[in-house]
């Protein structure tokens, strides 16, 4: 197996612990903006070097200096002791430094081995050799130990999936230094494990690897040192033996950790929801309550129907069979117009694709649930869409110049808040969360969480999906967990341990919990 | 993910109106060059010629606009004031009332456009493909009802309107002013107006706030119909006659006339007053040629051109501010 992986790796295994990239004073300023205040640090070849720190924090823009997207104001970046100027992504490429992005940026329509060999297709007289692509490419995979076939359409397998063939693609371009910037958002764990293994072997190579994660277990798990950054500010380097959680979270966020998961409980009140053997797509009888008051909490792997769950009741889909109830009263709900009358709101698992108008103004993405309130027959309040908007942005803390700029302006954290605050003004009973802390940083999520705090405490529920683990252990005062479509086991407040729901989770014997997910 | 920077952004609002403004000027400057160019530009005659020239395409833009900023297209405008000079030549004919016959010809529109949102709501067809199949197929309806032939309209009174004036103004140009107020209103003042905008912009995150996206996108295709057969009313009145080959190419005029206004075919950015002064900047520069006595065929480059540069610094305006 090594000596096939030599073969196909082109990139010379490369001496460990030299200094292969050195920042020195390196800053970005935008106008109004101090985005990454001067930075001194060196990577050495063959170490998993974790970034860690808010949204804001400087990560992003980091990267984009790293893979020449976007020039830096001052300083230099040394590169296998030669000064780089990283004025091109080109550039970066050619240097070997590649990034694989949170969001796949890879071509849906086309094979898995025709988006591998992107760019550096093999061809012989002008004509492509596509069968030895696809073979080259299925060898590459199989090698990896992905269990995914090179021939079919990118498009066609899942987000997961797919960021799997953009870390092997990353793999096979004489790669030297490699960003990962939060891989494992959308992986399911045994996804995740792949990915990890060939991080690794990377490492084994002598490839530098950059790893932004928002999530600290592996952070802990992979890496050999780890950077914090805070507002643009390297704030410190260490090596992942000598710190621990509450250390880094104190880093970047200036705070404890006790402080992020703030769990107040309250006594439950009515139902307001109930389902009976509710089946549909993706999901076959599940029958649960939501009271008012409490967090009920959705666990499962990626995939495992919960958001299927969750969108038939709000009348995206239509159920096949089972009933719902509505504060007592059978419903019938066949879109998701007659699920917000009733008073339910959802914020969608994607952002970018379900939950914002990215291009128009913050005001109206907050105000859309709401303008046939906020208007009489025929107009507009002005006055009312522009109290509304602006109390959800003070109330939410959104950071935003003024409710006009666009949405796609804003951080994610902050994109995320007004996913969430346009039902604010809307008065539902019940709030729908899906995923609501993906790619979100720390201060936010806190922030996040009190809100439900405040949400419950004016009688409302809250269904809250998670793929993240202590974020349904800490919140939900009933918590389900889904495997394959069923429901397949209900907990109390922090009755299980961790090792139990994740079993029940993953249920494959052979799929062993790699760790805390 | 982290974005760092919250660049300080113009407001969306002021940014649509000093757009507006600009094109505002670009249409004063060229009023300004073709009066000192020209002895005839700036006679009363020739002005309310060129406003009657741009009223019908100005017209057919306001609607075309409402489509786009959904992010769809309607190509059928042009096929559609053709037919229903078609059909409200042949009930005026029939001895049918002027204000009944005009109700049903823009009751006709209406049904265009309902299908139109037929065709793109419940059978999934892309916007360009069923306007496109309305484009053709109305012409040869109305070639049908026609047989081929021109339809003379023998009501002078009907005739009369299009060629008076009101206040000095022509009645044509009135007719922007009734269409382009309620538009105003419409889109920036109405909540159905926003949710065009929430449609073109995110159709998915538009229906899970609860916006009724089908009845959207129903609405924007009616209206742009409902605009094209009022349009085919004031080409009846202008013209005298109903020909189903009437308007050839009109819908790309409404087109470049709303682009050049400011509206992004990509959807969710648009406005009622820059298509307008985008339809009424293609009139000038037609009048100003055959005044200045260019030739006809360089008209067409001219109007080309003129698309390309004003969307191209639209768009640099854009990324820039962003």
């Amino acid at each position: 197996m090594t000596s096939t992986v030599q073969e196909l790796h082109p990139h010379p295994v490369l001496e460990p612990g030299r200094t292969i990239l050195e920042l020195r004073g390196l800053e970005k300023r935008y106008p109004g903006t101090h985005a990454l205040k001067p930075v001194n640090l060196a990577f050495k070849s063959g170490e998993i070097h974790a970034i860690v720190g808010e949204n804001g924090a400087g990560k992003s823009t980091l990267i984009k200096l790293l893979t020449g997207v976007i020039p830096r104001t001052s300083g230099e970046v040394i590169w296998e002791g030669k000064p780089a100027a990283l004025a091109t992504p080109h550039e970066a490429m050619a240097l070997g430094i590649n990034a694989v992005h949170q969001e796949v940026v890879l071509c849906r329509h086309l094979t898995v081995a025709a988006n591998m060999f992107l760019g550096e297709e093999n061809s012989r007289f002008g004509i492509l050799q596509q069968r030895a692509m696809v073979k080259e490419a299925q060898k590459i995979i199989d090698d990896l130990g992905f269990d995914l076939p090179a021939h079919v359409t990118l498009g066609d397998l899942t987000i997961g999936q797919q960021q799997l063939i953009a870390a092997a693609r990353a793999t096979v371009r004489g790669t030297k230094f490699l960003i990962f910037d939060e891989p494992t958002a959308y992986l399911t764990r045994k996804e995740a494990d792949q990915l990890f293994t060939l991080i690794r072997r990377l490492k084994g190579e002598g490839v530098t690897i950059i790893y932004i994660s928002h999530r600290m277990e592996e952070v802990f798990e992979l890496a050999d040192r780890v950077s914090v950054l805070r507002d643009g500010t390297l704030v410190g380097t260490r090596d992942i033996a000598e710190t621990n959680d509450a250390e880094l979270v104190k880093m970047m966020i200036n705070r404890s950790i006790e402080q992020i998961y703030h769990k107040e409980h309250f006594t439950p009140g009515a139902a307001i929801i109930e389902t009976k053997s509710l089946s549909g797509k993706g999901f076959e009888n599940v029958s649960m309550t939501v009271r008012a008051g409490e967090i009920v909490g959705l666990y499962g792997l990626i995939g495992a129907g919960r958001s299927e769950f969750v969108t038939t009741v709000y009348g995206r889909h239509h159920k096949s069979a089972g009933q719902v109830f509505w504060e007592g009263k059978q419903v019938h709900i066949n879109s998701e117009h007659n699920a917000i009358k009733l008073g339910m709101a959802l914020a969608p698992e994607s952002r970018r694709d379900q939950g914002l108008c990215l291009n128009l103004p913050v005001g109206l993405n907050l105000n859309l649930p709401i303008y046939k309130r906020i208007s009489n027959n025929l107009l507009i309040s002005a006055a009312q869409e522009k109290t509304q908007a602006d109390r959800q942005i003070a109330d939410l803390r959104i950071k935003t110049p003024t409710r006009h700029a666009l949405a796609s302006s804003l951080s994610g954290g902050n994109q995320q808040k007004i996913v969430i605050g346009k039902w604010l003004a809307h008065g539902a009973k019940l709030f729908i969360f899906d995923e609501p802390t993906v790619g979100v940083d720390v201060g936010t999520k806190a922030e996040i969480y009190r809100l439900f705090s405040a949400l419950l405490s004016k009688g409302a529920g809250i269904i809250l999906i998670s793929s993240y683990l202590p974020e349904v252990y800490e919140l939900a005062d009933t918590l389900h967990v889904f495997r394959r479509g069923k429901l397949v086991a209900t907990h109390g407040f922090r009755t299980a341990d961790h090792e139990e729901i994740l079993t029940q989770a993953l249920a494959e014997k052979q799929e062993k919990p790699g760790g805390k997910i | 993910m982290s974005t760092e920077a919250i660049p300080a952004e113009k407001s969306k609002r002021n940014y649509n109106a000093l757009f507006g403004l600009t094109l505002l000027a670009l249409l004063v400057l060229l009023w300004v060059i073709l009066s000192l160019a020209t002895s005839s530009f700036a006679s009363a005659n020739n002005i309310s010629n060129l406003l009657r020239q741009g009223s019908m395409i100005a017209i057919l833009a306001v609607g075309q606009t409402f489509v786009i900023i959904t992010g769809g297209i309607d190509l059928s405008v042009g096929a559609v004031v053709g037919f229903a000079t078609v059909i409200a030549a042949m009930l005026i004919n029939a001895g049918i009332p002027v204000f009944l016959a005009i109700l049903i010809t823009l009751l006709v529109g209406v049904a265009i456009g309902l299908f139109h949102g037929f065709g793109i709501v419940k059978m999934g067809l892309p916007p360009f493909i069923i306007t496109l199949a309305t484009l053709t197929s109305l012409r040869g309806i109305g070639l049908l009802m026609t047989n081929g032939n021109s339809i003379s309209i023998n009501n002078d009174a009907f005739q009369e309107f299009s060629r008076n004036s009101f206040l000095g103004v022509p009645n044509l140009f009135w007719m922007v002013i009734l269409v382009g107020i309620p538009a105003y209103v419409f889109l920036h003042h109405s909540r159905w107006g926003r949710y065009l905008f929430s449609v073109g912009s995110n159709a998915e995150a538009s229906r899970l706030s609860g916006v009724n996206v089908q009845r959207t996108i129903y609405m924007a295709y009616t209206l742009s119909g409902l605009c094209a057969a009022f349009v085919g009313v004031l080409l009846a009145s202008r013209i005298g006659i109903g020909n189903p080959t009437q308007a050839e190419g009109w819908e790309l005029q409404a087109i470049a006339s709303s682009v050049i206004g400011g509206t992004s075919l990509f959807g969710a950015v648009g406005s009622v007053h820059g298509p307008l002064l985008g339809a009424f900047i293609l009139a000038t520069i037609n009048n100003g040629a055959n005044l200045l006595n260019v030739n006809a065929f360089w008209q067409r480059i001219i109007t080309g051109v003129l698309i390309i540069v004003i969307v191209y610094f639209d768009g640099l305006r854009r990324r820039g501010g962003k």
